[in-house]
């Protein structure tokens, strides 16, 4: 065992792979890791479809399959804070639907302003998730119940709020169904690239500082500039990409830029530090002077917001809210995406890159069965095995790492 | 040790705690001076918890005062008790699993960044002050960033001891720090509450085990059904003895015999 304050290595945190015994190897896989057995995934997905129809990864393909999981990708982002704090949210499509039919209803029926009117949307979203936080840690109910009767109640309400006859709100013409349209011209996507990392870099190499001052030691290589490299060059590979077909499609800077602030949020802030204390051990946190209940139902209210925002967008790519936008097939798939990027059912771990990355995974399986002419049912079949494969991993993880 | 000048850093002065038509305690009294281990022994249902527990403010007493450093402090909670500076580690739940070493120390209690800079949790700070308390205690830890689950028990019970005292409590209430541990462990653990012995503190342990009662404690307290029925120095007693006492196998006439050695020892 090193002496703390002599051993640079125990200081910079790294252990040599090869003196990684079975446990530390699974707890890395657990944490540190987690999203490399995924990444692989991917790329063996990607790698498959492109050598079976080599139209996969034309830009014109990889630019839709981006905009195809945006809404999968921003639901599952929401998932991911009730699923850190060990709970789950079933109504986020149904939530997603309706906040989506007020907003739309407002801004098309009513001729509210439409920023006022996405905001009202927003807001009902975030209050559905707070009510659902709030019954759960009050009344200790089970999260999965409250929130599958919510559904249902949502489902009826949509139906409610939905003109009589035709039972849709139109969106064409409207601002809201040209939010699938937008692209950056190749000049802001290069700029967004730049300034995404520069600000990567610079909070790494503030953090570096620190650890400098402190006498704390510390590679610059290693915690700063291969970290920012890495995120320049698969940045530019992507922005290339984009920019060889229209640009980068706005709703995906978009979502990187959320992806990005939230990555701060959970990572960087204290609020994000006690998700993961609760979800890991509710009672320590409360014994640390954590208010549970609060941090619980903040995580309800994130994942009600984010409902609404994925139901907006969704709205918006299909031009109008119908009985259709609460569909179940959603809530699925981006619950499979966090699961797949590595959140844990069983609370306490997982990244927002886990809700990039498992969007990624499905609406690539999804995206490549369509393009090589796979039937329905192989396309369940896959989807299905992917998703219980990548729960096997989480229960196995959960286990070895010793997080209950 | 028998007599104190300086008054006791905790006093425990005639508590009595009844829940309802059952008493749990029935004026106990006992008195830790800076520096000293006092272990708690009992069978089970004899008010070790119960003590504890009004120790550390979780339970109001009925009857009877507690005094920190010579002053009666009317605990409500257990902020009122870390404010008076008594911390108290429980025996399990003490930790989260998935986060590092520098996390659990700092849980509840972070050091931030101002708004300006983002209100980012101060990580460089947290993990210079853990790696301090850590290495005053002498607890080895290899790797402070990796989580708490892949610590060995000892090391985990000593993470939860040293999180108690970045309040810099003059008080440490322990519960059951050695149980569930294995040898070499148990023997990390005892060293760690040598180490707290030796900056000053006073120690209370609770504890099943009569050979580390024997090895670590100055004092020993025992309760049986919510009274205290004997307390004892060290060298002062056998095991047996401690034992009959815990379980009332000991009579009257022979407990005053104890009693009586105590008051000269």
């Amino acid at each position: 065992m090193a002496d703390l304050s002599s051993d640079p290595k125990a200081l910079s945190g790294r252990t040599g792979f090869s003196r990684m015994n079975r446990h530390d190897l699974m707890t890395a896989l657990a944490t540190r890791w987690r999203m490399v057995p995924v990444l692989i995934a991917l790329a063996l997905i990607w790698t498959y479809f492109s050598w079976a129809n080599p139209l996969f990864i034309s830009p014109r393909n990889l630019s839709n399959l981006s905009l195809q999981i945006v809404v999968t990708a921003i639901v599952a982002l929401g998932l991911m804070f009730v699923l850190v704090v060990g709970e789950i949210d079933l109504s986020v499509a149904a939530s997603g639907a309706v906040s989506a039919a007020i907003s739309a209803g407002l801004a098309v029926n009513a001729g509210v302003d439409i920023g006022i009117a996405i905001l009202v949307g927003l807001g009902v979203g975030a209050g559905i998730g707070a009510l659902q936080g709030v019954i759960v840690t009050w009344f200790r109910a089970p999260a999965f119940i409250v929130t599958l009767g919510m559904s249902l109640i949502l489902q009826g309400i949509l139906l409610d709020l939905l003109p009589e006859g035709t039972n849709l709100i139109s969106l064409v013409g409207t601002p809201l169904g040209k939010v699938a349209t937008l692209y950056l011209s190749p000049g802001m996507g290069i700029a967004l690239l730049v300034a995404m990392t520069a600000l990567y870099g610079f909070l790494s190499w503030q953090s570096w500082r620190a650890n400098h001052q402190q006498a704390l030691g510390g590679s610059l290589l290693r915690e700063v500039l291969l970290p920012t490299a890495a995120i320049a060059i698969a940045g530019a590979a992507a922005v290339a990409v984009f920019n060889a077909y229209r640009g980068v499609p706005g709703l995906v800077a978009f979502l990187l830029v959320l992806l990005a602030a939230f990555s701060y949020v959970t990572t960087q802030t204290r609020f994000g530090l006690y998700l993961y204390a609760v979800g890991a051990n509710a009672e320590a946190a409360r014994r640390a002077g954590i208010s549970v209940p609060l941090v619980r139902i903040a995580a309800f209210t994130l994942t009600g917001l984010f409902a609404a925002l994925g139901g907006m967008i969704a709205a918006g790519r299909v031009l109008g809210v119908s009985p259709d936008s609460a569909d179940t097939t959603l809530l699925l798939e981006a619950i499979a995406a966090a699961v797949i990027g590595g959140v844990s059912l069983f609370g306490g771990r997982g990244s927002v890159w886990a809700a990039l990355i498992g969007a990624l995974v499905i609406g690539s399986v999804s995206n490549g069965m369509l393009l090589i002419n796979a039937s329905t049912q192989t396309r369940l079949e896959v989807q299905g095995a992917i998703l219980t494969l990548a729960v096997v991993l989480d229960a196995l993880l959960s286990r070895r790492g010793g997080a209950r | 040790m028998a007599i104190h000048t300086p008054p006791p850093v905790l006093e425990v002065r005639n508590v009595s705690v009844r829940f309802g038509g059952v008493a749990a305690l029935t004026d106990v009294s006992m008195a830790v001076w800076p520096g000293e281990v006092v272990a708690l022994v009992g069978d089970n249902g004899a008010g070790k918890s119960t003590l504890v527990k009004t120790i550390s403010g979780i339970q109001q007493p009925d009857a009877g005062e507690i005094l920190v450093a010579g002053r009666a402090h009317a605990m409500k909670g257990p902020q009122d008790a870390a404010a008076a500076g008594i911390q108290t580690v429980y025996q399990d739940l003490a930790l989260c699993d998935n986060l590092d070493t520098v996390q659990n120390l700092f849980l509840g209690r972070e050091i931030c960044l101002p708004w300006w800079k983002g209100r980012r949790m101060d990580r460089a700070r947290m993990e210079k002050r853990a790696r301090e308390v850590l290495s005053d205690l002498d607890v080895k830890i290899r790797d402070t960033r990796v989580p708490s689950s892949s610590l060995s028990g000892g090391q985990r019970q000593s993470v939860a001891i040293c999180r108690s005292i970045l309040a810099n409590p003059q008080v440490v209430l322990l519960d059951e720090p050695t149980a569930a541990l294995g040898v070499a462990q148990r023997k990390q653990v005892l060293a760690l509450i040598e180490r707290l012995k030796a900056q000053g503190r006073a120690v209370v342990i609770i504890s099943h085990d009569i050979g580390d009662v024997q090895q670590i404690a100055d004092r020993v307290v025992v309760l049986r059904l919510g009274r205290k029925v004997a307390e004892v120095t060290r060298g002062g007693y056998s095991r047996d003895e401690l034992i009959a006492a815990m379980t009332g196998a000991l009579d009257a006439a022979e407990l005053a015999a104890l009693r009586k050695e105590l008051a000269h020892g």
